[in-house]
């Protein structure tokens, strides 16, 4: 579905993205890992339409998004998750979703999906009419997401969505995430939070500084010790629990 | 409103003018030093003006006392208006000096005092029409091209002592604070009390500047300082380059020597300045003699680390 | 009883001062940016009009509109050559702050960009048109009404009507059309704006253009009831919507209704108690006023909302 080969993209001169290839299929959650300064918002930042590459491609669904803006990217499928969520604080939660919605063409609908949308989130239902920088970093999240969900996106892109997060909050993001994957949409997930991503990823790349690594299933990459090199950096020292926050 | 303050005369008188607007933009280049843009070194201009010539007509001071009271009242207005603003964030303090510097003059337009003076004319500040018969140079038989001279090493004085300071740990301590106040502060500096002093510094100027103009033209009036002088003040180190007090004396020289001395550009002398402002705002906000044209000059040779070079 | 007429009075101008606040905030709501050359895009656009009345002999239905196009299109020029660093890209990134430094660095340089404008456009207006006095398409009222002690002037009454009016159906539309909804969401956060698929550089030039434009509307409705523009009209109009918006809140639309309220009937004392020296500098004293206060709520939120 995604198929994003050789990119790089820079900030003036600091080289953030080298040489990253990668593929999402369709229906999958496929998840990025990587130490922070790997370059991943970076990498969803340019997906969404935001950055410019200097190089390489990204395909989506056969056709190409280079140079597109971000609402043509939003009208093709894609919609991003953001990293520390950018919920518009001084909006209400109940237009956070409208503004989710701007590039639909069915005004309509878009009623009966802000009530999809509060039935799969009850707390944003019993805050429908409060400041969504009122809202816990939680319900925040949850907002974020409902957000993106707005516009009916076929690959969701998420940064992050487990950081500053209570266990149990993060806990039930990633159960909704389980629900979304059921549905049948595709997730790309970028994460630092291995002990969840495993829990609902089917396929895992890697990023290190701006390149990518690793690409297996969940089972070659609990076998493989390359989350300890990366994560620990060339420690020579037992890598402890995998459940350690790295 | 009227055109800054180019009633422009030809040969000396144009030399002297150019003099006092470079002080008053030197002032307005002290308060952009500590990132604070100030609409309002106007006011100093007026209330120094105003107080040298009280001092020299009603009081019979000499000029160089007069003169450098009136700067030390600028110093001391400047701390006491100042002193409430310093707080405020930056886009509040650039509106609050304008508004300051508008309550100046219209106090200055409310001011009466006038006593008879030695010819029968009387003598002082008349309200809306001004101070007029300010006469010290003529009485002393101070020639036009004498008080240049002087006005110039005042000038040359103030330059010579900013990059002097420039170079002390005060000096840096002031750089510091106008490039990161954030950082300046969480290093220790007392950024609000290295506000202050630039403030009043730049206050001081302005009045010394208003003392020369009034004496130069033997009048002032309210008119004259109004919120296009203050503009145009930072507009010339905006333009001239932020990095060096020949920053905006070049920007002063610029406007009027070239623009309204040449009469190239008659009448669109601010329409041609506003673009320029505007362009290099847009696209060199340092000005033309900004940290990196200095240092490839060679002339100053900062002793601290290339992070002055701002990428653009 | 003077006291009550005084007090009415300044009500009534408190209306047209809502009008010239609204651009300005308008303006600073969409952009982060208190736009200098805001009295004199008016001026210019006043000019105009004169100029169309005087010797073209344009009636005032078609003057009118074309004050309002003019300073659109002038607040069109201010957005491209002073406003145009729309900072969208992700926070990570930031640029070195040129000229000034501080959290609203952008704005201030954004700011000194516009006095830059103000000075073309002062000059522009001065050199087009040198006289003192211009004449603007007159629909004063004539007569006074009276309520028993009272009297007040009937076209200010409806000027004053008018401008509620309009205040209050820009803040409907703000809250509840999609446009202002995109308008509001990308002066909170352009770039999850950005993200939500909202064309952020359109939505914040075509608002500023709108807020410039009732700028124009400001100035149909002070001049049509004065008959003439004088020099001095570009700061009169930055001076009152400065004042203004700042007390009601940068960025507040319904905001200015409660400035102008407070700046009309203040001025309407003061001048009686101390003439027009008076009148002017309780005005500005009440901006400082309004400054020292507002700054440290306007501190944490100068990211520019529009909001109620």
């Amino acid at each position: 579905m995604l198929e994003i080969r050789e990119l790089a993209c820079a900030y003036g001169k600091i080289e953030a993205l080298r040489d990253v290839s990668l593929s999402a299929r369709a229906g999958d959650v496929t998840c990025l890992l990587g130490p922070n300064g790997a370059g991943k918002t970076t990498l969803m930042m340019t997906l969404a339409g935001i950055l410019q590459p200097t190089r390489g491609t990204i395909t989506f669904e056969g056709e190409s998004l280079l140079g597109l803006s971000p609402a043509q990217i939003v009208d093709r499928g894609l919609a991003l998750v953001p990293e520390n969520r950018l919920v518009f604080p001084a909006l209400s939660v109940r237009e956070n979703l409208m503004a989710g919605a701007y590039r639909r063409k069915d005004r309509a609908a878009i009623a009966g999906d802000i009530e999809q949308q509060l039935d799969r989130f009850p707390r944003l239902r019993e805050r429908i009419d409060q400041l969504a920088g009122t809202l816990s970093g939680g319900e925040q999240q949850m907002l974020a997401l409902a957000r993106a969900l707005m516009s009916r996106p076929r690959l969701l892109l998420m940064d992050e969505p487990s950081v500053g997060l209570a266990p149990k909050v993060v806990a039930e993001i990633f159960g909704i995430v389980r629900q979304l994957h059921a549905q049948g949409i595709s997730i790309f997930l970028v994460e630092q939070n291995v002990h969840m991503a495993l829990k609902v990823a089917q396929h895992f790349f890697l990023l290190q500084q701006g390149r990518v690594t690793f690409s297996g299933t969940p089972g070659e990459l609990a076998a493989d010790d390359v989350i300890h090199r990366a994560y620990l950096a060339g420690s020579e020292r037992k890598p402890e629990s995998d459940t350690a926050n790295v | 409103m009227r055109d800054a303050l180019c009633v422009s005369e030809p040969g000396v008188g144009l030399v002297i003018q150019m003099m006092v607007l470079s002080m008053i933009a030197l002032s307005a280049w002290l308060v952009l030093r500590v990132g604070r843009i100030s609409l309002g070194q106007q006011a100093y201009f007026g209330i120094g003006g105003y107080a040298a010539a009280l001092l020299t007509t009603l009081g019979q001071w000499p000029l160089e006392l007069a003169l450098l009271a009136a700067s030390l009242m600028g110093m001391g207005s400047a701390v006491l208006l100042s002193w409430p603003l310093l707080r405020l964030p930056g886009l509040h303090f650039a509106v609050a000096t304008l508004a300051l510097a508008e309550l100046v003059r219209l106090g200055l337009s409310g001011l009466h005092f006038q006593v008879p003076g030695p010819q029968g004319v009387p003598l002082g500040p008349d309200g809306v029409d001004g101070f007029r018969d300010i006469r010290w140079l003529f009485d002393h038989g101070v020639s036009q091209v004498d008080y240049m001279l002087w006005a110039g090493a005042a000038l040359a004085l103030s330059v010579l002592g900013l990059m002097l300071l420039s170079r002390t740990r005060l000096g840096l301590s002031l750089l510091a604070v106008g490039h990161d106040e954030t950082l300046a502060e969480s290093q220790g500096l007392p950024v609000n009390q290295l506000r202050m002093l630039a403030i009043a510094l730049a206050g001081g100027l302005a009045a010394l500047a208003g003392g020369l103009y009034a004496h130069q033209q033997t009048y002032l009036e309210p008119a004259l300082f109004d919120p296009m002088l203050g503009i145009h003040a930072v507009g010339y180190s905006m333009l001239g380059g932020l990095a060096t007090p020949l920053g905006p004396l070049l920007g002063a020289m610029f406007d009027l020597g070239l623009l309204e001395a040449t009469r190239w550009f008659e009448g669109w002398r601010m329409v041609l300045f506003g673009t320029l402002v505007a362009a290099f705002l847009r696209w060199r906000p340092r000005g033309l003699l900004d940290e990196h044209t200095i240092y490839h000059l060679g002339r100053f040779r900062p002793h601290f680390s290339t992070t002055l070079k701002d990428s653009q | 009883m003077e006291f009550f007429q005084r007090t009415l009075d300044g009500l009534l101008e408190a209306g047209p001062y809502a009008l010239v606040g609204l651009g300005l905030t308008l303006g600073f709501g969409m952009l982060r940016r208190v736009n200098l050359a805001y009295g004199a895009g008016a001026m210019l656009g006043a000019y105009t009009g004169s100029w169309l009345h005087v010797r073209m002999d344009w009636p005032i239905w078609a003057v009118l509109p074309a004050v309002i196009v003019t300073t659109a299109l002038t607040g069109l020029y201010v957005q491209w050559l002073c406003f145009g660093e729309t900072d969208r890209t992700s926070g990570s990134v930031q640029r070195a702050s040129p000229a000034v430094s501080g959290a609203d660095a952008r704005e201030v340089v954004a700011l000194a960009a516009s006095f830059a404008v103000w000075m073309q456009l002062e000059q522009l207006c001065v050199n087009w048109i040198p006289q003192h006095l211009k004449r603007f398409p007159d629909v004063a009222a004539t007569q006074e009404w009276t309520f028993g002690p009272l009297g007040l002037r009937p076209d200010r009454l409806l000027l004053s009507a008018i401008a509620i009016g309009l205040v209050l159906a820009v803040h409907h539309w703000m809250q509840h059309s999609r446009t202002g909804l995109a308008m509001r969401a990308t002066a909170v956060h352009p770039l999850a704006a950005d993200l939500s698929g909202m064309p952020v550089a359109k939505v914040q030039r075509w608002g500023f253009v709108l807020a410039c434009g009732l700028s124009g509307v400001a100035a149909c409705g002070v001049l049509a009831l004065e008959g003439q523009v004088t020099p001095m009209f570009g700061m009169w109009m930055l001076m009152k919507g400065l004042t203004v918006a700042m007390i009601g809140g940068l960025g507040s639309v319904r905001g200015v209704l409660f400035g102008a309220i407070c700046l009309g009937v203040l001025e309407a004392h003061a001048q009686a108690a101390w003439g027009a020296i008076g009148r002017d500098a309780a005005a500005w004293g009440l901006l400082l006023l309004a400054l020292l206060i507002r700054q440290r709520s306007s501190a944490t939120s100068t990211t520019g909302s529009v909001y109620a």
